[in-house]
């Protein structure tokens, strides 16, 4: 009896320690506040797929999501798997935090172009490129027409400027949103000008800082001349406030991805143009991904394996084309390479001016500080908006400051 | 109870394991007193200033000596930084005093409803800070808050205005909010220490002739100095690293107009992962609180000798 209490004890300890190993937890930050239902599906099936493997989501808002995956990291505790902006990757990889990703040479191209740059640093691709942005500028037709002005899409910034002199004139309101607060999207909107006038920031293949240009001067200059025409104080706006001031009827045009379309108020008679050009180039934009990215696991390679199947699984095919469908996302692949027949954004105007914008865009710039990052630009941008320095001064620092954090 | 007294009372002066022993038992009393200090106080305290000497980051971290110290030293940016940190403490802190002294005064007399002003002073103190600061945020948007509507009703200004835009304007926003964080407390400490004054002296005051402004000077604040001056000191410290109020409103925007230490060490260290770099800012924080406490300490005796206060 005694020996057959050891044994099934024994029994008893061996199952359960086989069924530990079989059991994996990934641990999912989602940085946005929300699982989407497109992710959500290629998750629950996953589960189904993989018996044992539990996949804990934790979805964090934008504002702490970053800094929590990275302190997380950094404290040795890292989650298995994180969706975050790609312009962390290049400081995750170089403190080796996270691990290079697995994609496929077929499967790299079909990618929209530029959106590989957005996530490679050092010759590898540190994340899984999982929803892709452009810009336009939304004008809000109603208030033009009320100026006096035909509702077409400004084509330079001199006809820009113009728009939003008159609707201040004529209207008594702000021709222009602008984003200014010290905040990503500040970055970002000066960035779609630069794009637009084919400024650079740093160059891909030498590594060069190339902010301090007469292209960084003609976009300070810009920011001179709409700043009196924008809403008051755009220092304390960014860009999802400006959304609000778009609805109040009390900007004219501003700045937006695709996804203001459906933000706006339905009664709005609104059009998206491309971002003006400059006097130096092409409309452009700034091409920006979030990616998934894969953590290291020191001591559970197989967490990491599984996590990669998982990232894998989200950012393939199907999966990330109901993605970009249903969220509003500008197409992160060329979808009709993939037999897809008619994809949402053939055919559509309104999708013409985002998918027509990859080709000219450049990349948010990686570098191993993305905070300081930021803060070079917001300091430059606030810098003209508030007539703190001149415009050769702002434009050198930045270069400097830039040079020195990249 | 009583034999444990007599044995030891007997024993304890001839024999030397019992004089051990008691020195044991002395420091087995303060032990836990000293653990407490050691790992919330001097561990972090010690932790911190060796983190100052290193490049901590992400990646780990390498001894770098003064380095972090050295580029402070030859930052201006962080000398003004300094300046500014302390002109805000000063404004808010006298801020505070006179309105708390203000406050408390008025809620000393007897007036119809005292009860219920005293109840009411309470919220910005009571209210977490976070919540008082999201809705100071809205008064001061320009286009949707109260204030720039109520200035513009008024005729006081054209047309929105947006205080957390500007250098100034955010700078002297955050302060208001700060003040009316900070300024209930206060009252209610020198309303407390007011209710202590004996009224002997105000009756006595009185059969002299002194008016009410010769005995608020002459015997309300003298008694209640010892007050104000702790008031003081704390209210300094606190609003020194006063953190919520500011990064709520600005995040120490526009272009670094209301970053101050604390602000700037949180960006830093946690902001931008630089852990060695921010400790250093620590460390400056607590040496320049330590050096203004002390000579403030020396010169608020002499002012308490003045008056007379122990």
């Amino acid at each position: 009896m005694k020996y057959l209490k050891t044994a099934t004890l024994a029994a008893a300890l061996l199952g359960g320690s086989a069924l530990g190993a079989q059991a994996q937890e990934l641990h999912f930050i989602m940085c946005g506040g929300e699982v989407r239902p497109a992710d959500q599906t290629v998750i629950d099936q996953f589960q189904k797929d993989n018996p044992g493997v539990t996949v804990n989501m934790e979805a964090v808002p934008w504002g702490t999501c970053q800094d929590k995956s990275l302190t997380l990291a950094a404290a040795g505790d890292p989650p298995s798997i994180a969706y975050m902006g790609s312009r962390t990757l290049k400081q995750l990889a170089n403190n080796d935090l996270i691990v290079p990703v697995e994609i496929s040479a077929e499967q790299q191209a079909l990618y929209q172009p530029g959106v590989l740059q957005t996530v490679s640093s050092g010759g590898q691709l540190w994340g899984y490129p999982h929803a892709f942005s452009t810009k336009a500028l939304y004008m809000n037709c109603d208030l033009i027409e009320k100026a006096g002005m035909e509702c077409k899409g400004p084509e330079t910034w001199a006809d820009l400027i113009k728009m939003a002199q008159t609707v201040k004139d004529q209207l008594g309101i702000a021709g222009i949103g602008l984003a200014g607060k010290d905040f990503d999207n500040t970055m970002h909107q000066f960035l779609n000008f630069l794009y637009s006038d084919g400024g650079q920031v740093i160059n891909a293949d030498t590594g060069e800082v190339l902010l301090d240009s007469p292209q960084t001067r003609e976009v300070l200059e810009l920011y001179k001349a709409l700043t009196p025409l924008a809403e008051e104080g755009p220092t304390a706006w960014e860009r999802d406030q400006l959304k609000d001031l778009f609805n109040d009827g009390k900007i004219a045009m501003y700045v937006n991805g695709p996804w203001g379309r459906g933000q706006h108020n339905a009664d709005i008679h609104q059009l998206v143009a491309p971002i003006p050009h400059g006097p130096s180039g092409p409309s452009g934009t700034i091409l920006i991904t979030d990616s998934i990215v894969v953590f290291k696991q020191h001591d559970h390679p197989e967490v990491q394996a599984m996590a990669q199947k998982l990232a894998q699984a989200l950012t393939t095919g199907a999966a990330q084309y109901d993605l970009d469908q249903s969220w509003g996302l500008t197409p992160i692949y060329q979808y009709e390479k993939m037999g897809i027949d008619k994809p949402f954004y053939q055919d559509d105007p309104f999708w013409q001016v985002f998918v027509d914008g990859i080709h000219t865009g450049g990349p948010e710039p990686l570098v191993v500080d993305f905070k300081s990052l930021q803060s070079v630009f917001t300091n430059m941008v606030q810098g003209v908006m508030l007539n703190d320095d001149t415009i050769d001064n702002l434009a050198t620092k930045a270069g400097e400051e830039l040079a020195a954090i990249k | 109870m009583a034999d444990m007294t007599v044995e030891a009372g007997a024993a304890a002066p001839t024999t030397m394991p019992r004089r051990l022993s008691e020195g044991w038992f002395a420091w087995a009393l303060i032990a836990p007193a000293m653990l407490f200090i050691g790992v919330i106080v001097a561990w972090p305290l010690a932790e911190t200033l060796r983190l100052s000497f290193t490049d901590a980051n992400l990646g780990g971290e390498h001894w770098v000596g003064w380095a972090n110290y050295q580029a402070l030293w030859d930052s201006s940016p962080f000398a003004q930084t300094i300046g500014r940190t302390f002109y805000w403490m000063v404004l808010s802190v006298c801020l505070k005093l006179i309105l708390g002294l203000i406050g408390a005064t008025l809620l000393n007399a007897a007036v119809p409803g005292r009860g219920l002003f005293r109840v009411l002073v309470m919220p910005p103190w009571v209210i977490p800070i976070a919540i008082g600061c999201i809705g100071w945020l809205w008064l001061y948007n320009g286009h949707f808050g109260m204030l720039a509507g109520l200035a513009q009703r008024w005729g006081l200004i054209g047309g929105p205005f947006e205080f957390l835009a500007y250098k100034q304007s955010a700078f002297y926003s955050a302060i208001v909010t700060d003040v009316w964080v900070g300024t209930p407390m206060v009252s209610l400490f020198f309303l407390a220490a007011m209710q202590g004054v004996s009224r002997d002296l105000y009756e006595a005051a009185w059969v002299d002739g002194a008016g009410r402004w010769y005995r608020f000077r002459r015997i309300t604040i003298p008694q209640i100095m010892p007050v104000i001056v702790s008031m003081a000191l704390l209210s300094a410290i606190w609003t020194f690293n006063s953190f919520e109020v500011i990064w709520i409103l600005t995040q120490g925007g526009p272009r670094g107009a209301t970053t101050t230490l604390i602000v700037d060490t949180y960006k830093t260290a946690i902001g931008n992962y630089k852990f060695g770099e921010g400790a250093a800012r620590a460390v400056v924080i607590v040496v320049l609180l330590a050096s203004f406490s002390l000579i403030y300490l020396f010169f608020l005796n002499k002012v308490n000798r003045k008056y007379g206060v122990k």
